[in-house]
């Protein structure tokens, strides 16, 4: 498609960032205040990189050309860098006819659909993030530090998305935790700042810790750590875990117990690094770091690499039905959890930080349906809430900066007459989290609902899902349903998951179950409406108030700042629509490797505009949303028109569900009382036991000691006494 | 019957001779080890010297050669010697501590040991003198200042 | 003469027995510190017990040639080691240094019926008239007035009277031994038989064997003779030796004295 090889532009979307910051880090003092200069240059071209192989990549997948009813081929392509480590001899091994037990880590990068648009992506957002921070960051001390982290963080989250080795998704894993810890605690003068910096880092550890013994796991029953397949020296195939050979074969993958431990370690660390229940504390807190970090890391990407994790894993996961279904369960449960939290926050960013924990629970909601519209309207889902969230912490973040650092929404209001810009681009944005029809939340949050109501209500979607062991080749007739008819449960729902294989967790795949879980996330979405509009209600409307901090200089922020923001609202404006209308993202993503599998790709569907279920989000919007302006269109911010309407609930939900105070009582406490007990033993046991044993030399030289008594005629004494020792022992021995 | 003579080849002489002499090499070793007196011990070195000149020259006789001989006249200059110098030494260690007490010089022991001091001896139950009581023989005669004053001339 | 007395008792019993008996003496006798009556007591046993050490020394002992040299060698032997013991048990260093004049005089004896005239002479003239007069000078030099405390106490008296006794005992045995194999040495120059015949009498086989006979006229010259002879540089280095030891003492004094200036304040008895 041009000079360069699609191999050699694969490369250059993470190195790209990478010199970027390495340059950032070398000439960050000499450039002052032009320091973001490599950093935008680097992701500005990786961003261009990414977008032709985006368009290579469709143009290969052939988006459009085809038609959809046939089943997707798997698209990959692989580039292996160098071997990073190889234990065992090649040759060695295949005499030993284990060639399975070579251990070699290839440094793997893969393109399929599923890592160009995350690609795109994330340079995308990296580079507008990076454009607005010019801005925002102005004047800060650390200003270069802030955008070597910036590039550094594009470059370890392009790898972790292109990596093709799961030792690899582990590293990089690890190096965008790192830039996260990082950026939370960048200011890290500020005690909350370091506290909520260590606060992510050690619950991110708990999800890692999972990720690590998957990885174990992996290894022991696969054999390999390759995504692709790769031919050994001796010739011989060995098959990747996601590579065309095992997808190609329906028993591949490992059910039963170590399967469904291998996935729900994936599910902890994908918990942990998507801030889903019950490891989602920190991600409130990480919004002590700059906005357009959390912009781009707490809401657009490195929270969905757990997003990622599940989609990439998805035919391990659909081997464990059961697993599938606690993946949803989570999903919902903290959507929900999350958007009743969030109706109760007046910090800006916090509301947005809730919101985004609630959206990403409706993405592994989506997940965990195990159908191919869950993935890929969990892929699309976070496409537009990349545009859209980041729009919004942008925005929060825009407010921030005017407003001298305030970020209570209690202390202003109005804000639409002073900054215009960020009001109507922070309403977009809004509109688009809440559903409002033509924005693009409003597609990705229908075709979410569309794929947990395909499970709840079989019979709805059956004429796809019966037909589905045949490869989806069932018609494209069926585009309108009307969901409002109950259906049967059908007892055998659990083999609708395909290939189930026994595991205590599929009790809990039956219909019911996606029921309540469909009506969770309605609710959620309604919730979710509320919270956005009261934040837009109480920030931009009603009379202006600027806070003190602010003096009289409360403008309109700079345009580094808007342009990024204008963009992304047109994004969030027009994608979903594009997107869902041309349905290019969904054909696209289907050609990953990983959605070929024949449990997923049995599942596909014709595209469908499910026009109840977006009646039914539409209302749970408007709901909301009047809701919200009952409570605050036009009033102050700071009334308490939260605490009369919710009563005793406020508390909870302001507390946050008590959850930091849960963990503390349960895992803080009681790891202080074992510390504390351990440091007793420890000191007199343990101590105690050394210290004994110390004593006995010392004893046995306190009783010896006496000997050396300075007497020279005892000296001698034990002299004589040892010669005749020896010589009684000589004489013994010679009369013996 | 008799432990030592049957069939010997050393004679009768020569034996009761080395017996002898290893009767008094150990009763100087005891000395040696026992006693506290520095001179006392050094009198027992030379009584374990003695026992050897008694062995050595029994077995001369046995060998009938002059080796025995000659050794035990070595053994009496070095042990002239070793008096001589031995005995410097013990006059050194008096005018040092004023004792002859071997036990005085107990550098040699463990740091963070006591002293070793003899516990308190009894009294020796002797009699004291009883001196005669005599009645004063005369008064001390006055100084002739002249005879003094002619002394300091002379 | 004794032994026939005690006719039943086996030598080896007898040996051990005396020897026993010797270390039981002498650890009475040491100084030990006690006084008055008990010191008396300990004392008695302790000669009682030498006594009978004696005696069962003597009684596994043999006849010598004649009477009378018997009668010579026993009585000079007694007196060594009798005064011998002496020296060692006694409390006052002057009456040790007399009694160890007394274990020379039976020491030169002992080595006179040896038949080192020499020798015995020359141990009375160098030991009792030159050593132990210096002994006694020094005596006299450094004997503080009385009985001083360290002279009525032993350091570990019974420890060492086993000790002694244990190497007495080892002593023995190897001399036993010695009469029931004789080593390969007294074998060469003359036959076994030659050396069996001559076993009982007083005559030294070996010389005999080897024509060397010392006890023949022109004693002292022919010792003086093999002394300037064979052991010429030896006698030389002997000379150097007494020599240095000399200039040595005399060298310490002068320094010392120089040194125990500051010390003579301390010096205090105890």
């Amino acid at each position: 498609m041009n000079a360069l090889s699609p191999s050699t532009l694969l490369v250059l979307v993470p190195l790209l960032p990478l010199v970027g910051a390495i340059l950032t880090v070398a000439l960050g003092r000499v450039l002052g205040a032009r320091a973001h200069l490599p950093a935008v240059a680097g992701i500005a071209a990786a961003f261009v990189v990414a977008v032709m192989l985006l368009f290579g990549m469709a143009r290969e997948v052939g988006v459009g050309t085809t038609g959809h009813d046939h089943a997707a081929k798997p698209v990959e392509m692989v580039t292996t860098l160098w071997e990073w480590a190889v234990v065992g001899d090649a040759a060695a091994a295949g005499d030993a006819g284990s060639a399975a037990q070579l251990f070699s880590i290839p440094v793997a990068l893969r393109l399929d659909p599923l890592t160009a648009t995350l690609l795109v992506i994330i340079t995308g957002v990296g580079l507008l993030v990076a454009i607005y921070s010019i801005g925002y960051m102005h004047g800060d001390p650390g200003y270069p530090r802030f955008f070597a982290l910036v590039s550094a963080f594009v470059f370890s989250m392009s790898m972790l998305v292109a990596a093709s080795n799961f030792l690899l998704v582990y590293v990089f894993w690890e190096a965008v935790g790192a830039c996260s810890y990082l950026l939370i605690g960048f200011w890290f003068t500020k005690p909350e700042a370091a506290k909520a910096a260590k606060k992510a880092f050690l619950v991110n550890r708990i999800g890692d810790f999972g990720l690590a013994v998957a990885t174990f796991l992996l290894w022991m029953t696969y054999g390999t750590l390759n995504f692709h397949d790769t031919t050994l020296a001796d010739g011989t195939l060995m098959p990747g875990i996601l590579g065309a050979t095992r997808l190609a074969d329906a028993s591949a993958y490992v059910g039963g117990a170590v399967g469904t431990a291998i996935c729900l370690l994936f599910l902890l660390a994908a918990c942990g690094k998507s801030a889903q229940l019950p490891l989602h504390v920190w991600l409130p807190d990480a919004m002590e770091g700059p906005t357009p970090a959390s912009s781009l890391i707490h809401a657009a990407t490195m929270v969905t690499a757990g997003i990622y994790l599940v989609a990439r894993t998805a035919p391990l996961f659909e081997a464990c039905p059961g697993a599938l279904t606690l993946v949803s369960i989570v999903g919902a449960t903290t959507a929900l959890v999350a958007a009743l939290i969030g109706t109760v926050q007046n910090d800006l960013k916090r509301v947005l930080a809730y919101s985004t924990i609630s959206q990403l629970g409706y993405m592994f909601a989506s997940l965990g349906t195990g159908t191919l519209l869950g993935f890929t309207a969990a892929i699309f889902h976070l496409v537009t809430h990349a545009f859209f969230k980041a729009l919004l912490f942008m925005g929060a973040g825009s407010v921030m900066h005017s407003m001298g650092g305030v970020i209570d929404m209690r202390r202003f209001g109005g804000l639409r007459r002073i900054m215009p810009i960020t009001a109507a681009t922070f309403l977009v944005g809004s509109l688009a989290l809440a559903g409002v029809a033509p924005f693009a939340g409003f597609f990705s949050k229908d075709e979410i609902l569309a794929s947990l109501h395909s499970r709840g209500w079989p019979d709805a979607h059956g004429e796809h899902l019966e037909a589905a062991p045949a490869g989806g080749h069932a018609n494209a007739a069926a585009t309108f349903h009307l969901a409002f008819h109950t259906a049967s449960v059908t007892p055998d729902a659990a083999q609708l998951a395909g290939g189930a294989r026994g595991s205590a967790l599929d009790a809990l795949n039956t219909p019911a179950t996606w029921r309540i879980l469909f009506w969770m996330s309605l609710v959620t979405a309604a919730l979710t409406a509320f919270y956005t509009f009261r934040a837009v209600f109480m920030t931009f409307t009603g009379p202006t108030r600027v806070p003190e901090e602010a003096g009289h200089h409360a403008h309109e922020s700079p345009p580094s700042m808007t342009i990024p923001l204008v963009i992304l609202a047109a994004l969030s404006a027009v994608s979903g629509w594009w997107l869902f209308s041309t349905h290019s993202l969904a054909s696209f993503l289907a050609s990953t490797p990983s959605f070929t599998a024949p449990s997923v790709a049995s599942t596909a569907t014709p595209p469908a505009f499910h026009w109840d279920l977006a009646i039914q989000g539409t209302l749970a919007a408007a709901i909301g949303i009047v809701v919200a302006a009952l409570g605050h269109l036009g009033r102050r911010s700071d009334g308490p028109q939260m605490e009369r309407f919710l009563g005793p609930l406020e508390t909870l939900f302001a507390n946050r569900f008590f959850f930091d105070q849960i963990y503390s009582a349960l895992i803080v406490k009681p790891l202080e009382l074992i510390a504390t007990l351990a440091a007793l033993i420890d000191r007199r046991v343990i101590d105690g036991l050394v210290d004994a044993i110390a004593r006995v030399p010392a004893g046995l030289g306190t009783v010896v000691r006496h000997l050396q008594s300075g007497l020279m005629q005892r000296y001698a004494l034990a002299g004589v006494i040892g010669t005749l020792l020896i010589v009684l022992a000589l004489v013994a021995r010679a009369m013996g | 019957m008799n432990l030592l003579a049957n069939t010997v080849a050393p004679s009768a002489l020569v034996i009761d001779g080395l017996v002898v002499g290893a009767i008094l090499f150990a009763l100087g070793l005891v000395g040696i080890l026992a006693r506290r007196n520095l001179i006392v011990m050094f009198l027992c070195a030379e009584l374990m010297l003695q026992g050897i000149s008694v062995s050595l020259v029994s077995w001369s006789r046995h060998h009938g050669d002059w080796g025995g001989h000659v050794l035990v006249i070595f053994v009496l200059t070095v042990a002239a010697c070793e008096a001589a110098v031995a005995l410097v030494f013990v006059l050194q260690a008096f005018a040092r501590t004023g004792r002859l007490d071997s036990a005085a010089w107990q550098s040699l022991r463990e740091s963070n040991l006591p002293r070793t001091i003899d516990r308190e001896l009894p009294a020796i139950d002797t009699v004291p003198p009883k001196f005669p009581k005599l009645a004063p023989a005369g008064v001390e005669p006055a100084a002739d200042e002249d005879a003094l004053h002619e002394r300091e001339h002379v | 003469m004794i032994a026939s007395i005690l006719p039943s008792i086996s030598p080896g019993t007898l040996l051990a027995g005396g020897i026993t008996a010797a270390a039981a003496s002498l650890w009475l006798l040491l100084p030990s510190g006690r006084s008055g009556a008990a010191d008396r007591t300990a004392r008695w046993l302790g000669w009682l017990l030498g006594i009978v050490a004696l005696a069962g020394f003597l009684a596994t002992g043999h006849r010598l040639g004649s009477v009378g040299e018997e009668a010579v060698f026993l009585t000079v032997a007694l007196v060594a080691v009798i005064s011998g013991a002496a020296t060692v048990v006694s409390r006052s260093p002057v009456y040790a240094a007399i009694w160890f004049a007394m274990a020379l005089a039976g020491v030169s004896g002992v080595l006179l019926v040896l038949g080192g005239q020499f020798l015995g002479v020359a141990t009375i003239v160098v030991y009792a008239g030159a050593i132990l007069v210096m002994f006694l000078f020094v005596l006299m030099l450094a004997q503080p007035a009385g009985l001083a405390p360290y002279d009525r106490v032993s350091t570990e008296p019974l420890l060492a009277a086993v000790a002694g006794a244990v190497l007495l005992g080892i002593l023995s045995l190897s001399i036993g031994r010695l009469t029931a194999e004789p080593p390969a040495c007294c074998l060469m120059g003359g036959t076994k038989a030659a050396l069996l015949a001559d076993s009982a009498t007083t005559e030294p086989p070996a010389a005999a064997a080897t024509g060397i006979d010392m006890l023949a006229d022109n004693h002292v010259a022919r010792l003086g003779g093999e002394l300037f002879g064979r052991h010429l540089l030896a006698v030389e280095v002997a000379g150097v030796l007494l020599l240095a030891a000399l200039i040595g003492s005399i060298a310490i004094v002068s320094r010392g004295a120089a040194d125990a200036e500051p010390a003579a304040a301390r010096r205090a008895v105890p």
